[in-house]
């Protein structure tokens, strides 16, 4: 542990990214290759057509994958975006109906940030705090909504914690009250079944990289329904229904849609897969003394195991874990050593917080990625067990 | 600019500090010092274990980043063997440029030294056990 590691890394970082599946590469690259399909699909001669056919194939598997219809689908650069995209658009449309919105202080910042940005515009928001799992209670929620709410949002799985909210039962409560629900499915897009046939959700954020597509595309999913109306944030060319001008990146749409099509086949035993590897990673380190596991395992997504451990500092921790690629709970190396504002939000103390670690992993994770995990997070424990202050009761 | 966060003398003394833990329970003349720091929760212990004048052996634990971790180790290297008047003449300065600790945590280099000098004065008060301090940035 006292050298620089040449150990070859171990990557369990899913919930930051996936890597790209080798199928989804072939696609793309057969675009950007000589002959390939590269024209702008805004055009009507017969490349910009066949370029167009390629992305409305992409469409259609993307809406394949979560049991809707093409025309509900318009592509961005990715979740932050289709999450302002949905969050301001709706705002701004319906501020004359009203100016208050709903969200919860466990979102990603990509929607924290937005509607922080609509309170200094004038909007009104109430951040509705989980339980101490992570959950949100729907009387909590039905309790909030005023008259002049509008939106909403409330993501489907947690990008730390990996808590999977009932988004169901939100949404029939948004429905019950008329008020617009998004939800920022960045995490559960591709790994876990979304049927938007059934499920009363307005507008919806996914991105491909999160399931072994390409980063910079997503897309945003808006209900076939005249309420779902949004006000676009850019100006400057009528693609995507006006709603997101610009070219559309073919070869990234193209393998958007591989990806998806993927995953629409391997959803089943990824999960499986994905459940099998959460097991044995928590069978592995869950007698480490004064370890918790952070979220309600109950209602947890399978491809994220986050733990805190009492009495080992974070940035400590993550050193003594290299070469694992892992995420921490704190913000290294700041001055303020801020931990995370999700697992605060659950009502850890910053030391617990802090000392963090979100092991996430998916369909190329191997059975020896985690058990090298088991054995480096032991071992780095024990390491700092030996530095730091004892336990007290 | 580095993207390391951590400099190989960081590494060396976090992956082997050799001074880490408790004082000899059997030892008979042992002095501690405790300093902590509220906000952040970061705290150093310090424990000598006495030879007449001279600390004849520094033992360190430490809840904080690796580089107040490999500070203190540095230090109990340095300091080992000595008379404990030299513990007040810290060099922070040396060991920041020595482990290019980011100027962001300055504060926890000063609450080293101020275990350091929590340390040297009850030694030379002839307390077993030195103050518990706590301190803000």
């Amino acid at each position: 542990m006292n050298e620089k590691s040449t150990l070859h890394p171990v990557y369990l970082d899913d919930a930051a990214t996936t890597r790209l599946d080798p199928l989804v590469a072939d696609v793309m690259c057969a675009c950007l290759s000589e002959g390939g399909t590269f024209a702008n699909p805004a055009s009507m001669h017969a490349a910009g057509r066949a370029s167009y056919a390629l992305v409305e194939r992409a469409r259609r598997q993307v809406a394949d994958l979560l049991h809707t219809v093409s025309r509900t689908l318009i592509f961005t650069s990715g979740a932050t975006e289709s999450d302002n995209l949905a969050i301001a658009g709706a705002a701004h449309f319906r501020a004359h109906r009203g100016r208050h919105l709903i969200t919860m202080p466990t979102e990603h910042k990509a929607v924290i940030d937005c509607f922080a940005a609509l309170e200094r515009q004038g909007f009104e928001v109430t951040w509705l705090k989980p339980d101490r799992d992570g959950l949100l209670a729907v009387g909590d929620l039905e309790a909030a909504i005023r008259t002049d709410t509008q939106l909403v949002s409330v993501m489907h799985v947690n990008n730390e914690t990996g808590v999977i909210q009932d988004i169901h039962a939100i949404g029939e409560c948004c429905r019950r009250r008329g008020v617009l629900f998004h939800c920022d499915a960045a995490q559960s897009a591709g790994k876990l079944p979304i049927d938007l046939s059934g499920l009363p959700v307005d507008l919806l954020s996914l991105t491909a990289h999160k399931f072994y597509g390409p980063k910079g595309v997503g897309a945003l999913y808006l209900a076939d329904r005249p309420e779902c109306h949004i006000q676009p944030l850019m100006h400057g060319g009528g693609q995507e229904r006006r709603l997101r001008p610009g070219t559309l990146a073919v070869h990234q749409i193209a393998g958007f849609g591989a990806a998806a099509a993927i995953a629409l086949e391997r959803q089943p035993d990824d999960l499986t897969h994905m459940r099998r590897l959460n097991e044995r990673l928590w069978n592995g380190i869950r007698a480490v003394p004064g370890i918790a596991r952070n979220g309600d395992p109950g209602h947890g997504f399978p491809g994220i195991l986050n733990v805190s451990v009492q009495g080992i500092e974070g940035e400590s921790l993550m050193l003594a874990l290299a070469p694992l690629c892992v995420a921490s709970g704190s913000a290294c190396n700041s001055q303020s050593g801020e931990s995370s504002y999700v697992l605060r939000a659950l009502g850890l103390d910053d030391r617990l917080a802090q000392s963090a670690i979100r092991f996430s992993f998916g369909r190329f994770t191997q059975e020896s990625d985690i058990d090298a995990a088991i054995a480096r997070y032991t071992a780095a424990v024990s390491h700092l067990r030996g530095i730091m202050p004892a336990l007290t009761a | 600019m580095s993207m390391e966060p951590y400099n190989d003398a960081v590494r060396r003394l976090f992956g082997n500090p050799r001074h880490a833990g408790d004082p000899d329970a059997s030892y008979p003349a042992v002095v501690t010092a405790e300093v902590s720091e509220s906000d952040a929760g970061f705290q150093v212990l310090l424990a000598a274990e006495m030879d007449g004048n001279e600390m004849r052996r520094l033992r360190f634990r430490v809840f904080g980043c690796p580089h107040l971790i490999a500070a203190t180790e540095e230090l109990c290297s340095r300091f080992e063997g000595r008379l404990p008047e030299a513990l007040q003449d810290v060099p922070v300065a040396q060991l920041m440029e020595l482990l290019e600790v980011p100027v962001e945590k300055t504060g926890r280099m000063l609450l080293l030294e101020d275990a350091a000098h929590s340390l040297a004065a009850a030694i030379l008060a002839g307390e077993p056990s030195g103050a518990l301090r706590n301190r803000r940035n």
